[in-house]
């Protein structure tokens, strides 16, 4: 059997133990973070995306003229 | 101003016999309020009374320096109770401060959640705390003869409360016995799941943020809301009629019942739940948006609105000391000298307020006597430095809103002289339409029957804002939250009603970190000592001069006018009240007119 390699990661910008609100840290509240969400579109609307990753298409409304109530 | 010292009816160069009566604690859950009063028993009448309280919080000393996001996490500590009230007024503040328009979705939710608490914190109060007060058991002990009265007085709203006589709705009120106590919790927990639902957690919210919430908006969440409002909504259909009977039950069987606890008509009311049609936390627009809020924000004085202008109403506010454990700010920094209007900002103004504190002895006699400053605020017609109480919250905002004549959402629309509150059918009981009227006080009564009438009011309101966020969802704007960046500079203030009152919140950003921050709940209004003009605060002045209808003597006194009054202004959780008697050290005094007189 051979060890099982560790999972490769990126190098930590910041300390574990850094504080809270530490300049360069992106937080919810930055610029553009909305933009990058899956599924909140530009408009305010939102997609089934925004609540699954998983064949998110198939939870749309079957109707595109159907308000996109995802699931929590 | 409203120094009402001498006592009504009192004659000049009477020898009177006044006895020390102290109540310390008397309210909040930590129970950090005293009462000091003087009383004449001969004359039945308070004579002196100072409101004092033994806690220092130091909220403003050390937010300085935090990360201006944190504020509405920390600032909602404040409180055990309406915390929310807080983190929701922080948030208004902080929105101004980084210039961020929550989306309307996220509005209506945060409306929602406050309308919840105003449900949940006035039942609790009023049916759990106040009416003890009210109670069979404590009428039997107070006044024997008023119980007498209720057992063969009809209530006039049987037909919709259910309790034939008086004396039958003060049997519902006895602690953990009376039907209404009882079920009065049960509201409280059912409304308290509904604040849950929109802010995440009740006290202290987990999803409201500045720029939006984090409540995932389904409409599930809102069905979920609004099957509890309608069970709440028969509570609330049977309470105010019940409310009714009672307190007209009190002018009736007591004449001159309407002087306990009443004081001159000198109520502040700074808005709540917002427009998010014209909200967009711009200082320069905050008399429009302010105007828009379904609470209208006024100053209300002898029964005449003085404005309805935010701004006026920030410009206006003044922390003064006089009987306070601190030291002056006068000569320290000026942290903003000019508002975004360019409006002149007074050093006592919270935005340059620095907080020195000095801890000495406490000296009741015309020396400091509290950790509690003096908010006042200054008309500039007289000159005056108003002691503006909140009416316990309820009476100055259903005041302010009633002249003001600017809500008109259906469900509620203010008149000029009233308020129309038009609830929907609810589970059981048919559609109901109440209307709560100026009254011609303002005094314990009318403070204890204004909140039963908020209730209804913010459950009202709540059916508008429940109608509309689900208008938003229906039309796919499920958005809760807008991005923003935190400025190296800013300033912010946010104005919103805490349960029992007017609260505001004043922030200063530089480098990014809080410089200074400036939290006024209500009850440094309401319990404010004497300022540096010798004005006492609104419990001081409602209790001085004070009648007393109490039937007991000095040796059984409870103080049970006393102790209404002062609830009367929902000091916060009165959950332990300790009365001191011992055995009344009895003063002679030759009294003159100018006894007690503000120093």
């Amino acid at each position: 059997m051979t060890a099982k390699k560790p999972i490769r990661t990126g190098r930590p910008d910041v300390r574990p133990d850094a504080p809270s609100h530490v300049k360069g840290v992106k937080e919810g509240n930055a610029p553009g973070n909305y933009d990058r969400q899956d599924g909140h579109l530009p408009d305010g609307r939102s997609t089934a995306e925004r609540s699954t990753g998983i064949n998110a298409d198939q939870h749309d409304p079957i109707d595109p003229g159907m308000p996109n109530l995802s699931p929590a | 101003m409203t120094t009402r010292t001498a006592g009504r009816g009192q004659k000049a160069e009477t020898k009177r016999e006044l006895v020390e009566m102290s109540w310390d604690p008397i309210t909040r859950i930590i129970g950090n309020l005293g009462i000091y009063t003087k009383i004449d028993f001969n004359n039945r009448e308070v004579v002196e009374c100072r409101s004092t309280s033994s806690l220092f919080r130091g909220y403003s000393v050390f937010m300085k320096g935090k990360d201006p996001r944190d504020a509405h996490f920390i600032t909602s500590r404040i409180c055990g109770i309406c915390g929310d009230n807080h983190a929701t007024c922080s948030i208004y503040a902080q929105n101004m401060a980084y210039g961020v328009k929550p989306p309307p979705l996220a509005e209506w939710i945060i409306n929602l959640g406050e309308a919840a608490e105003y449900m949940f914190d006035h039942t609790l109060f009023q049916d759990n705390l106040v009416f003890v007060d009210y109670c069979e058991q404590m009428v039997k002990e107070t006044n024997p003869s008023l119980l007498r009265r209720a057992e063969t007085t009809q209530a006039p709203n049987s037909g919709i409360h259910g309790y034939r006589t008086i004396a039958d709705i003060m049997r519902a009120f006895n602690p953990f016995t009376g039907d209404v106590y009882r079920e009065a919790l049960q509201v409280s927990r059912v409304t308290r799941e509904m604040c849950c639902l929109m802010e995440g957690r009740h006290v202290h919210p987990s999803t409201l943020y500045p720029g939006g919430v984090g409540t995932v908006a389904t409409p599930q969440v809102f069905t979920d809301y609004l099957a509890r409002l309608l069970r709440v909504l028969d509570f609330v259909k049977r309470a105010v009629p019940m409310n009714d009977d009672l307190f007209d039950f009190f002018y009736e069987a007591l004449p001159g019942y309407e002087e306990v606890g009443r004081r001159r008509v000198m109520l502040g009311c700074w808005g709540a739940f917002q427009d998010p049609e014209v909200a967009d936390y711009d200082y320069r627009n905050m008399a429009d948006w302010g105007r828009r809020m379904f609470v209208t924000p006024g100053i209300v004085l002898d029964g005449e609105l003085l404005t309805t202008n935010l701004v006026d109403i920030n410009l206006g506010i003044r922390i003064l000391l006089g009987s306070s454990y601190y030291d002056d700010w006068q000569s320290e920094e000026t942290f903003v000298s000019h508002d975004p209007l360019g409006n002149p900002v007074d050093q006592r103004h919270p935005w340059n307020q620095t907080t020195l504190p000095h801890p000495q002895k406490r000296d009741l006699e015309g020396g400091n006597y509290s950790w509690v400053m003096s908010p006042r605020w200054f008309d500039d017609r007289t000159g005056d430095h108003l002691a503006l109480d909140t009416g316990g919250g309820p009476l100055a905002r259903l005041w302010a809103t009633a002249l003001a004549g600017l809500v008109d959402i259906g469900t509620v629309r203010a008149t000029g002289g009233s308020v129309q509150i038009n609830l929907p059918k609810s589970r059981s009981l048919p559609e109901m339409s109440f209307e709560w009227k100026v009254p011609r006080w303002a005094n314990t009564i009318e403070r204890n029957r204004a909140r039963v009438y908020f209730v209804a009011y913010a459950a009202a309101s709540a059916v508008y804002f429940l109608e509309q966020a689900m208008a938003e969802v229906r039309a796919g704007r499920t958005k809760v939250f807008s991005d923003f960046e935190v400025p190296e500079e800013g300033i912010g203030c946010g104005f919103h009603e805490a349960v029992r009152g007017v609260l505001s919140h004043h922030m200063v950003i530089r480098d990014g970190k809080i410089a200074n921050y400036h939290p006024y709940p209500p009850t440094p209004w309401n319990a404010s000592p004497r300022d540096s003009f010798g004005t006492p605060g609104p419990y001081e002045d409602a209790v001085q001069g004070l009648p007393i209808f109490e039937e007991n003597g000095p040796d059984s006194f409870k103080g049970i006018d006393i102790m209404r009054t002062v609830r009367s202004f929902d000091p916060c959780l009165p959950c332990g009240v300790h009365m001191y008697l011992g055995d009344g050290k009895v003063l002679q005094q030759v009294h003159s007119p100018t006894f007690g007189a503000a120093q």
